[in-house]
């Protein structure tokens, strides 16, 4: 009787898994996010053949928001709610392909030397076929392939041509790599997908075994050590990534087929192809662009919580279960994260700002009681020895390249020994200059003048500023201020 | 104060115009969860950066020249017009910032590392230049404008950088921010001093007197001199000046003087001139100031 309610229970939860939902964030746009504090969230809600779930009610979603993507908070009211928004958006596909020594064995796993009959071959084909469907001015296309090690051909372009290139170089692996790493390779693919924008779609084409090398050859495997991937890894990437996988399936009905693939095909939103079914094969692009058409738009408003990321959560409940996404938006502002510690004492900067400033205003950039002197103030040639010389009210002040001048500017070829001489005259009380070599006051040739004070001075290339000093007769005829 | 010497105070003020913004746009970013919406949280920030910022880069020129009622002045105008400025500045980058930041979120795989610091960095250049031209918006210069450009953009680009890489470097510091605004504030004022000079028309030494070594950048169209505070290059204290003695100004990338005075002639080279284009070297009289027109 035991065994019997088990084994009710255990059909009853099998059949729920084959008839879930799958709920996947494909996009979130908050481009209006500073305008109106929207975030929009597209969601794609397929069946367990991967066809969209239409006619859903608003009632049947709760969006929650997150800093951590652990402690999620309720958002009160989905602002707006929407089925079949996309009219046709481009779609990128990423094409993994098995490339292991199985595909170069016939459908019913049989060894054969006869090219037309490999499970490769039947790839091939299926994946022209399907760039024939796609639409290429909007959708691109990359491809991988995997055996024993993930190799990536190329990211997804636009061209139809380079694509068909890669294909027809893919060859027989060599011996020891022939092994079917199907879920790291997924993973792999899907961390080389995460960096492309835009609705994504991994199709893996298979022949639907996994057997890791690490598992059958007992040696370390290059990338990955003694670890096993388990399908669960891919799974959850993708699911963050808003990407969903469907798998092309290479091997006979009769074989074994990797039962997991359907698990990731499934919770990924994607679905599972068989290739002897030419018509089924041939519809995989459509599906996928049914469900592109078909997701769902829903708007909230976004919390305030600071953090550079947010997590959203949609949560669907239909026919009393629940199904969840979880995808995160750049929500950082352009300070960053607040302080974890504030004090209001750190409000004594700003006084400290203020003192400085205030100190600042008290500095006075005026020079007052400074002797007469005389200044060099740029040379052209040369070095002056004296850049500032004050004058006394006695003797002579030479200016000269000697050695024995009171201001020596060396290394001027044009500078005599004693160049010019300012004197102090006591009966005009004003400074004199003489000139024994060229000189110009003020850019005018002379020979003699009676300097004034801020006179420019020029000899032997050298720019010399005389300055009288403070002036007592300045003051004294100072104005008045208003 | 010679132009070497103006940098340096700009980079100053720059630095004091950080640490005064600081704790009042930490303040609103603590209750950043109790805003409504991002716009409102932005507008609050970017008014209050601004505002200080704004407000001590505009007491400089007061401080300068040592006129307490054209720092008080500078500083009323600054702040309102760069509360502005902080607004328009602080939306435009935090716009660019969700822009870059979510395309790069999910295309790139070291994020946090590289993508983050150069999206808050495009952020922070948006902001500064807005930051930057409040200076020549406040004293209706075309020239100043165009220098807080270059000078805010680079500044808020190298600020931001570096406080990012502060972050990575220094996790959990407290003052990160902080040391963020003030190197923020500081290159503004770097830059602007550096560019200024080099997108100046030249400069006016003073030669004697109270003010001498002072050295005015000509980077306006106009430039009055003269006896009153109201002048751009006052010269107070020296005899023989009026109340407006004297215009510099420039047509076609010339600089001329033109004569305003009444009283005291000008004179360029010991050569009174009515109107007078100038050429690096000459020496202008006005009243009894004498200053050197130069290159730099």
């Amino acid at each position: 009787m035991i065994k019997k309610i088990i084994l009710f229970f255990y059909i009853f939860f099998s059949l729920q898994i084959l008839f879930s939902d799958s709920v996947r964030i494909s996009q979130i746009d908050t481009s209006k996010l500073l305008i109106n504090q929207n975030v929009d969230v597209y969601v794609s809600i397929t069946n367990d053949q991967g066809n969209p779930i239409k006619n859903l009610s608003k009632e049947m979603f709760t969006i929650y928001e997150s800093t951590d993507g652990k402690d999620f908070v309720q958002i009160d009211k989905i602002t707006d709610f929407n089925n079949e928004v996309n009219s046709q958006k481009g779609i990128n596909f990423l094409l993994l392909i098995d490339n292991s020594g199985s595909m170069y064995q016939d459908m019913n796993g049989r060894n054969t030397s006869n090219e037309n009959n490999m499970r490769i071959t039947s790839a091939k084909k299926a994946v022209r076929n399907f760039l024939d469907n796609i639409n290429i001015d909007k959708d691109k296309v990359g491809l991988a392939v995997y055996n024993s090690y993930y190799t990536a051909y190329t990211k997804p372009i636009d061209d139809k041509e380079i694509i068909n290139g890669y294909l027809d170089s893919i060859t027989k692996p060599q011996q020891g790599e022939g092994w079917t790493e199907i879920y790291s390779s997924l993973y792999l693919a899907i961390d080389d997908f995460s960096t492309v924008k835009g609705r994504k779609a991994i199709i893996i084409l298979s022949d639907g075994e996994n057997m890791p090398y690490y598992t059958n050859t007992k040696k370390e495997h290059k990338d990955f050590g003694t670890k096993i991937f388990t399908y669960e890894e891919p799974i959850e990437e993708s699911m963050k990534e808003g990407i969903s996988i469907f798998a092309i399936n290479f091997g006979s009905s009769a074989e074994r087929k990797d039962a997991n693939l359907r698990q990731i095909a499934k919770e990924t939103g994607g679905a599972v192809f068989n290739a002897y079914d030419e018509r089924e094969l041939s519809s995989v692009y459509s599906k996928i662009n049914n469900q592109i058409l078909n997701e769902y738009l829903i708007s909230y408003r976004a919390t305030m919580f600071p953090s550079d990321k947010k997590f959203v959560k949609v949560n669907l409940n239909n026919k009393n279960r629940d199904y969840n996404s979880t995808r995160y938006y750049f929500s950082s502002t352009l300070f960053g994260q607040p302080l974890n510690k504030f004090a209001p004492l750190l409000f004594l900067l700003f006084l400290l700002a203020l003192v400085f400033l205030w100190l600042l205003s008290l500095l006075k950039f005026e020079k007052i009681n400074a002797p007469p002197s005389l200044e060099v103030l740029s040379t052209q040639v040369g070095r002056p020895v004296t850049k500032l010389l004050s004058l006394g009210k006695g003797g002579k002040t030479i200016i000269g390249s000697s050695e024995n001048s009171d201001m020596t500017i060396v290394g001027a070829p044009t500078m005599k020994k004693n160049h010019a001489t300012v004197q102090f005259d006591k009966t005009k009380s004003a400074y004199t200059i003489v000139a024994d070599g060229d000189l110009t006051v003020n850019n005018r040739r002379v020979k003699s003048k009676v300097l004034e004070s801020g006179d420019v001075i020029s000899a032997g290339g050298s720019t010399i500023v005389f300055d009288e000093g403070m002036m007592t007769k300045m003051k004294t005829k100072k104005k008045k201020k208003k | 104060m010679s132009s070497f010497m103006k940098r340096v105070f700009l980079c100053l003020i720059g630095v004091i115009a950080g640490l005064a913004a600081w704790p009042f746009a930490e303040t609103a970013m603590i209750y950043q969860a109790y805003f409504p919406s991002f716009l409102i949280f932005s507008i609050v920030v970017g008014l209050i950066f601004g505002l200080f910022m704004g407000s001590f880069f505009a007491s400089s020129e007061g401080i300068i020249l040592a006129d307490k009622s054209k720092i008080f002045k500078g500083m009323i105008t600054g702040a309102f017009v760069g509360l502005i400025g902080g607004i328009i500045g602080f939306l435009a980058g935090q716009f660019a910032l969700f822009i870059i930041g979510q395309t790069l979120i999910h295309s790139m795989k070291s994020f946090n590392k590289i993508g983050l610091p150069i999206s808050r960095a495009v952020g922070w250049s948006i902001l500064g230049i807005f930051i930057g031209i409040t200076e020549g918006i406040r004293s209706s210069s075309m020239k100043k404008i165009s220098i807080g450009i270059i000078g805010g953009f680079l500044g808020g680009a190298v600020g931001g950088l570096t406080s990012e890489f502060l972050k990575q470097v220094i996790p959990n510091v407290l003052f990160a921010r902080l040391i963020g605004l003030l190197i923020f504030g500081f290159f503004i004022g770097l830059f602007y001093g550096f560019v200024e000079k080099r997108l100046s028309y030249g400069v006016l030494r003073v030669l004697n007197g109270i003010y001498k070594g002072k050295e005015y950048l000509i980077n306006q169209r106009k430039m009055k001199m003269g006896f009153s505070s109201k002048n751009d290059i006052t010269l107070s204290e020296y005899s023989e000046i009026d109340e407006n003695h004297a215009q510099v100004y420039i047509k076609k990338d010339d600089v001329y003087i033109k004569s305003l005075a009444k009283s005291a002639p000008v004179k360029v080279n010991d050569e009174t001139i009515s109107d007078h284009l100038l050429k690096f070297g000459d020496v202008v009289k006005v009243g009894e100031a004498k200053l050197l027109y130069k290159y730099q």
